[in-house]
């Protein structure tokens, strides 16, 4: 069973997803950070695979990104300092990037890689739905790699419908219209949105503006748990990655 | 597809059939003929035809001599030999400076290497069915036949071909088919054509043409393989929303009023086509220069702002996103805005608000908030990724993308608007020399918006060569460039499937060029699409030669180019043209923006 199932089986509510680049703070960070994740009682995690032009991310994330691969971070380094992590990691874990970081490295690739290093689900900002449906599906399920799929404040309920089909493991629900790293606000009428979304037939987590226990708590009271990158960037620049987790938890 | 009219004859039925959109139209010189035109043929007949349809008169087996002498009488644009002309016959007559057609009678017995010794001497071949006469049969032949023909020259499918055939001539396919040549079978009696058949014909015809236009986007935004709309789920619901209405907007009559209306009035169109004698008489032919330098702002971005302000305003958007590279699309984004009383931020990379001061103060002095983009290399690109992310947070917002980039339906929308460009080059094209169609459009691409708009209503012609030309910068192999196409392979940038350059990772490469307005890294997908199928020629140059041509069109017209346009020009010294080909470069924007460097790089200023 993929691991992801697993963990929403297994634990339904407030189930906490951190987000970190690849490679940072420093080049061989990348599993150090899982491991410190993983001891503190995080769920889940999303590993940034870092990109030159990150459309969907706020400055903080991007500035990260950029570090990460001026110090020398790509996807086939990447794929290399993961080769080993199911010896120590048992955590469902996540790619997340951009498509044409996937699309020149060979989707083919890309997916035995995911698979061989024992990598549960992928979210790819800009692959659209279309696109993965028609010609990148059945590669995706062939090698039991989830794509996550995003709703947002702004999705549609016909479009809803077709990502609730489409979708495997979780949705990762957008908390508002705004790239990464805004703080979240409370609002009636983005509680009826939080509310529709946990209608639906697959669980989800709430992303994009959580930043301390008090937001955690207050979206996870909608869904079923919710997802940390930029504050988690912000603790691990200052050194105090540690003393931020404890403080979630 | 183009359409000749052969075997005319009767002064009021040629009277009547100049009133419909013919491209060829055909006289007969073959006294054996039902539709010979006879001795006393009236040259006031061939006078009254409009200059951009060609006149082809017909022979068989006449003295060169006599035919150059009828060719001149009648005002003769095209010689079509019927008979049994050899390679140096037509050669002969194709040296004094008329075009050529060899007309070859088919059956399943015909041996298509006969053909090799006339590709040179002939323009065009002319097929029609076998028979034992000179003349058309009025029978059609197995056009299957054709198959066989791998040649290089573009043909007309001749012999019997009617009203009934509409069918067959969309399903016939063939990369050489240029025409149909139509005769008997549209005759109340020989030589006196049925107008209401002809029109029909034409109408049903040409239908074809615009549904299986190779070049056009389809409704997934796709040309070929590129473009499509590659963005986050949060963009989603803003692109969709302009996706549903841009059509509907762009085609309502009452856009097409205000557009109009703002283009004639405000914006300085139609702009000038201008016959350059000098630079013409340096590369020995004829060259024209689209003057998108004269609208309004100084450069052909204008065309786009307009339309998309209309679009944005019956949309009901009262806040304005861009991104701007040179600034040329910031400061016609910044003057809409103003005519229209919307809020409008500016994108620009830190970079380039240094280097295009003058751009930046006329868009602060216009009322736009000029935000600077300080990621990556601080240029065009980095604007643009700020601009979407703007979008992101305001999705209540119009973004105003400045060229045929981004994700489906930019590239179309924009297409559309700049393609007034050649829609007046035709027009303009065919008051000046008779013919719509040059023999070469040249424009710069950076994300490609002047050439898209030069190229739009040529797409379809493939007799005009259409000619890209994109920023070497230091040189294609220097690792300061920006020619995309040479140097690129299929990638992913801001919404689009598209050529790009990109490193091993996937990483988009800085691009690198003299003129900000061409240092993207990325071009427009149609753009890529031509590139793939070789219906565009992607020539690049350098900076220092781009500064050389600025200087030789200065110097010889009292044209002071854009830098972006100065590419296009010097892309003339690559080429070789004969001389009585026509040429056009669009200049897409005047060189004020650019004095600066300009005093920087060129020594004697």
């Amino acid at each position: 069973m993929n691991r992801i199932d697993q963990l929403f089986q297994n634990k339904g509510k407030d189930i906490l997803s951190i987000y970190f680049p690849a490679g940072y703070p420093n080049l061989n960070d990348t599993v150090p950070n899982l491991k410190l994740l993983q001891d503190k009682g995080v769920d889940l995690v999303e590993i940034g695979i870092p990109f030159s032009d990150p459309l969907a991310d706020g400055p903080v994330i991007q500035i990260a990104a950029k570090k990460s691969l001026d110090q020398g971070m790509s996807l086939k380094l990447l794929f290399e300092q993961l080769k080993d992590v199911r010896k120590t990691i048992t955590m469902p874990l996540i790619l997340m990037g951009y498509w044409n970081v996937v699309f020149k490295y060979g989707v083919d690739a890309f997916l035995l890689d995911c698979q061989t290093c024992g990598i549960d689900g992928v979210i790819l900002a800009d692959l659209p739905l279309e696109e993965y449906e028609e010609e990148f599906k059945a590669k995706f399920e062939a090698h039991g790699v989830y794509n996550i799929l995003l709703v947002t404040p702004q999705t549609t309920d016909q479009r809803m419908a077709k990502i609730e089909k489409s979708a495997k493991g979780f949705l990762y629900m957008v908390s508002s219209s705004a790239t990464t790293g805004g703080a979240l606000e409370q609002s009636a009428e983005r509680e009826e949105y939080f509310k529709k979304v946990a209608r639906l037939d697959i669980p989800s987590l709430i992303g994009f503006g959580i930043h301390d226990k008090k937001s955690f708590q207050h979206a996870s009271s909608f869904s079923n748990g919710a997802i940390i990158g930029t504050a988690f960037i912000k603790a691990l620049n200052s050194g105090t990655a540690s003393e931020f987790l404890d403080s979630l938890l | 597809m183009k359409i000749k009219v052969c075997g005319l004859r009767d002064k009021s039925n040629i009277k009547e059939l100049m009133a419909l959109p013919l491209d060829y139209v055909g006289f007969i010189f073959y006294s054996k003929s039902a539709r010979y035109v006879g001795d006393d043929f009236d040259a006031e007949i061939t006078k009254m035809i409009p200059l951009h349809i060609r006149k082809v008169g017909v022979f068989v087996n006449e003295a060169a001599e006599k035919i150059l002498t009828l060719a001149k009488k009648y005002q003769l644009d095209v010689i079509q030999l019927h008979g049994d002309e050899s390679p140096e016959d037509c050669q002969q007559i194709k040296d004094s400076g008329i075009e050529v057609f060899k007309a070859f009678q088919l059956n399943e017995d015909f041996q298509f290497e006969r053909l090799e010794a006339y590709h040179k001497a002939c323009d065009y071949f002319l097929f029609d069915t076998k028979s034992d006469s000179y003349g058309g049969s009025g029978e059609k032949f197995n056009w299957e036949i054709l198959k066989k023909y791998k040649g290089e020259t573009p043909f007309f499918l001749s012999g019997g071909i009617g009203i009934d055939d509409v069918e067959a001539v969309k399903a016939f396919q063939h990369s050489k088919l240029f025409g149909l040549d139509v005769n008997s079978g549209f005759e109340r009696s020989p030589a006196v054509k049925n107008v209401v058949l002809v029109e029909e014909f034409l109408k049903s015809v040409r239908k074809k043409k615009m549904s299986n236009n190779k070049y056009a986007v389809n409704e997934r935004g796709y040309y070929g393989q590129f473009g499509g709309a590659y963005i986050p789920e949060l963009l989603r619901a803003n692109v969709d929303e302009l996706r549903e209405n841009y059509l509907k907007i762009i085609n309502s009559e009452k856009f097409q009023k205000d557009y109009k209306r703002l283009l004639d009035t405000y914006v300085g169109r139609p702009t000038p086509l201008t016959k350059v004698a000098n630079l013409s008489k340096r590369f020995g032919t004829n060259i024209y220069l689209k003057r998108e330098d004269l609208t309004h702002t100084g450069a052909h971005k204008i065309n786009n702002t307009v339309g998309q302000i209309l679009i944005a305003k019956y949309m009901g958007k009262t806040r304005i996103i861009a991104e701007t590279g040179a600034g040329q699309h910031g400061v016609a984004t910044a003057t809409v805005c103003a005519l229209f009383g919307l809020e409008c931020i500016v994108y620009m990379g830190a970079l380039d608000i240094e280097r295009q001061a003058p751009n930046v103060a006329r868009m602060k002095m216009l009322g736009a908030k000029v935000v600077p983009a300080i990621s990556g290399n601080q240029t065009l690109k980095d604007a643009t990724n700020e601009a979407i992310r703007d979008w992101i947070a305001n999705p209540h917002s119009f973004y105003l993308i400045g060229s045929v980039v981004g994700p489906h339906p930019y590239p179309d929308m924009v297409t559309r608007l700049q393609s007034i460009i050649s829609k007046e080059i035709r027009e303009q094209l065919t008051k000046e020399t008779g013919n719509p169609n040059p023999n070469y459009v040249i424009a710069c691409v950076g994300g490609g918006s002047n050439a898209a708009g030069a190229f739009y209503h040529y797409l379809d012609e493939e007799d005009v060569k259409l000619v890209a030309v994109e920023a070497s910068g230091l040189g294609v192999n220097s690792g300061e460039t920006a020619a995309t196409i040479t140097i690129g392979d299929i990638g992913f940038i801001h919404g689009s499937k598209t050529m790009l350059m990109h490193d091993e990772d996937g990483q988009i490469t800085e691009p690198y060029s003299i003129s900000a307005g061409l240092d993207y890294p990325g071009v427009g997908p149609l753009h890529a699409h031509l590139a793939e199928t070789g219906r565009a020629q992607f020539l690049s140059v350098t900076d220092q030669e781009a500064l050389d041509a600025a200087m030789v069109l200065a110097q010889s017209e009292g044209i002071i180019p854009a830098l972006e346009s100065a590419h296009a020009l010097a892309a003339l010294e690559q080429m070789t043209f004969r001389k009585d080909d026509v040429v056009v470069v669009n200049l897409s924007g005047r060189g004020d923006k650019d004095m600066e460097t300009y005093m920087k790089e060129i020594n004697n200023l």
